[in-house]
């Protein structure tokens, strides 16, 4: 069958009352969580698992996804209307977006960001639709040699995308590599770092550790913080862009979908870095850059549409070859693993249902963020006259129900409260998360994978280059590795300048 | 301290704990490695890595960096809040099983609305119950998620 007829079935799944339902929801949530400031994606994800439980799989990935993808959408309103990022992809919005709402063309701004965030989503979705199935058709080649250098690939990325430095990266993905370990060796039954303690021979759980580290570490920095919300209204009529805004931002918003498709393919904070390399290369190509910053249009078209194709395409690793590029696909993935499916190369060809269901959703979905976030969006911001000193126990009680539901185990509660603490003092110590978490989902395959490959090769390290593919992936994690170890230790312009000045 | 410098203890301790208790599983040989292997490879790495930035943070702390010294001595400062928030956590989590979600709940919204956000009692208390009934209601009958029973078998 070809592409075609499978989305013309997926359309068949995705258009059944139950999956309209829950697409909804899904969206809606998500633009709900993409609103409120402490609420991300992932808590949002991670809250409503409990209420897939009693779906299929199909319905579950599409209320799920429908989530991520929406976040990405009501992160923008916050940023033009409040300076106040919803999500952290909507930081680079904030910097054009509220100097607009300051002029009066907030309302233009919100529609140019939903306008873009459609058409980014909608193309991403299309790149997905056709890339995922021959990504996964060529990784059924695959054996233990090649996935040890993907990964590996991954890893490396990894460590240059954070958003942090390398050397700042590296050491926490060390470590979620080392606590990835924790628990049953899968080769030989062999307990590590265990203690005698039964709750730590499946490992430490992704759930409470992305909840604790991404939701309650979240919270706990907010709550240092006092918010001083101004609210700007906008007017349904306030909408409309002038022509030349939108001529303005054509241009940005088809070069957003590019690069977010791009990164959004790459391990790491993808959907932040799209919109911020978006960001730059819009100030870049324009005739006066130091009107960026002061309410340009395509300060908030180029980003905002980045950002929601980046969610798109970062559902391609994941979906394909069972990799998460960052915790919110981590999140989804251990979803369906819950639903008895897993993500990978036989997903597509096993499961044809579920995938084109929800690329299909997922178009549905679009369209429905589009109504959501236009004409509605005047609701979405009276969810932000909840108080936050109201709205940060109830996020904490969320939080730890959304937890304990999935194993009814105390012992994740006290998992996820310690990762809160790791979190927030790695937060403060300008350290990032997210690397620690993807380590600790991929770490254990990695190590099954180089193993695996030792033992067919008898010990013999030559496996790594015996094949094309794993020479190539081997030769350029090298040279990922080389050209990030150089970035981090050569000379800056600023130490140039101050070892100059003390010459003289 | 800079905050490199308290991160390097960090990927040190981890490093250390990581090394001590991997040296005692077993390694295999290269053609059947065994468990050891990989984590003993990570621990050395942490260990270089805490090494690499307690060095770093030092050099740090006596020059370009001091604004980065005062933030830490920032977060001391800062810390009672968010120890309030882990303790009456904490103090939620011991209880959970033996009250029940419903009380636990309540109780818990209640300590953070009156102790922490300070809104008066009645307030807190009005507040904490709602949205313990509120949320009991929403996971236990509309999301079906078992939760605890305990004292009040509900």
């Amino acid at each position: 069958m070809d592409v075609f007829s499978n989305l013309a079935h997926g359309f068949q799944t995705a258009l059944s009352l139950q999956n309209i339902y829950l697409c909804f929801i899904g969206c809606l949530w998500g633009t709900m969580v993409g609103v409120l400031p402490g609420i991300g994606p992932l808590a949002g994800i991670t809250l409503l698992i409990p209420a897939t439980f009693g779906l299929d799989a199909t319905g579950a990935i599409i209320m799920l996804a429908g989530i991520y993808y929406g976040a990405m959408y009501g992160g923008s309103t916050t940023s033009i209307l409040m300076n106040v990022p919803g999500e952290s992809a909507s930081v680079v919005t904030c910097i054009d977006g509220y100097q607009m709402t300051l002029k009066g063309r907030g309302g233009a701004a919100l529609f140019i960001s939903a306008w873009g965030s459609f058409i980014g989503g909608t193309l991403s979705i299309a790149g997905l639709m056709v890339l995922a199935p021959t990504l996964a058709d060529f990784a059924m080649k695959f054996g233990p040699p090649e996935m040890f250098a993907v990964l590996l690939v991954a890893f490396v990325l990894l460590g240059s995308l954070g958003s942090g430095s390398f050397f700042r990266t590296m050491p926490m993905v060390f470590m979620g590599l080392l606590i990835g370990a924790i628990g049953m060796d899968p080769l030989t039954g062999s307990l590590r770092f265990t203690h005698n303690v039964p709750d730590l021979y499946d490992g430490i759980g992704l759930l409470p550790v992305a909840m604790g580290a991404m939701g309650v570490g979240e919270i706990l920095i907010a709550t240092e913080e006092s918010l001083l919300r101004i609210i700007h209204k906008v007017k349904l009529s306030e909408l409309l862009p002038t022509r030349a805004e939108l001529r303005a931002s054509w241009g940005p918003i088809f070069r957003g979908s590019g690069i977010g498709f791009a990164i959004g393919l790459l391990p790491g904070s993808a959907h932040v870095l799209s919109s911020f390399v978006s960001y730059m290369t819009e100030k870049r190509l324009a005739k006066k850059p130091d009107e960026f910053g002061h309410g340009r249009i395509e300060g908030v078209a180029g980003p905002e549409t980045a950002n929601n194709a980046a969610s798109g395409s970062a559902m391609i690793p994941f979906l394909s070859l069972g990799i998460p590029t960052g915790p919110a696909p981590a999140v989804m993935m251990i979803a369906l693993l819950i639903h008895g499916i897993a993500p990978g190369p036989l997903f597509i060809s096993k499961h044809p249902d579920v995938f084109w269901g929800l690329i299909a959703s997922m178009y549905l979905g679009n369209v429905m963020l589009i109504i959501l976030n236009l004409p509605l969006v005047g609701i979405f911001i009276s969810l932000l006259r909840i108080p936050f000193r109201i709205l940060f126990p109830v996020i904490l009680l969320i939080c730890l129900v959304g937890t304990y539901s999935v194993n009814s185990s105390t012992f994740e509660l006290a998992v996820l409260l310690l990762f809160g603490i790791l979190g927030y003092f790695i937060r403060k110590m300008k350290y990032d998360m997210a690397p620690l978490i993807l380590a600790m989902i991929i770490g254990p395959t990695m190590e099954l994978s180089l193993r695996q490959a030792l033992m067919r090769s008898d010990g013999s390290f030559s496996i790594f280059w015996e094949s094309p593919i794993t020479m190539t992936l081997i030769a350029v994690s090298l040279l990922l590795l080389v050209w990030n170890v150089y970035r981090g230790i050569r000379p800056t312009k600023a130490s140039w300048e101050k070892a100059l000045e003390e010459s003289k | 301290m800079t905050k490199d410098r308290a991160a390097s203890l960090l990927f040190l301790l981890t490093g250390i704990y990581g090394f001590f208790f991997s040296i005692q599983l077993p390694m295999g040989r290269w053609n059947e490695p065994g468990p050891g292997v990989f984590p003993i490879i990570l621990s050395i790495l942490l260990l270089v890595s805490g090494v690499s930035w307690f060095i770093l943070g030092r050099r740090k702390a006596g020059g370009e960096n001091r604004e980065k010294k005062a933030g830490w001595r920032d977060i001391v400062n800062n810390l009672s809040t968010p120890l309030k928030i882990v303790g009456i956590t904490a103090l939620f989590i011991l209880v959970f099983n033996r009250v029940g979600y419903l009380a636990a709940s309540s109780l818990y919204l209640f300590i953070l609305l009156f102790w922490v956000s300070r809104y008066r009692i009645i307030v807190s208390f009005v507040l904490a119950v709602s949205i313990g009934i509120g949320s009991w209601y929403f996971f236990e009958r509309i999301l079906a998620v078992q939760l605890p029973k305990g004292l009040l078998f509900l």
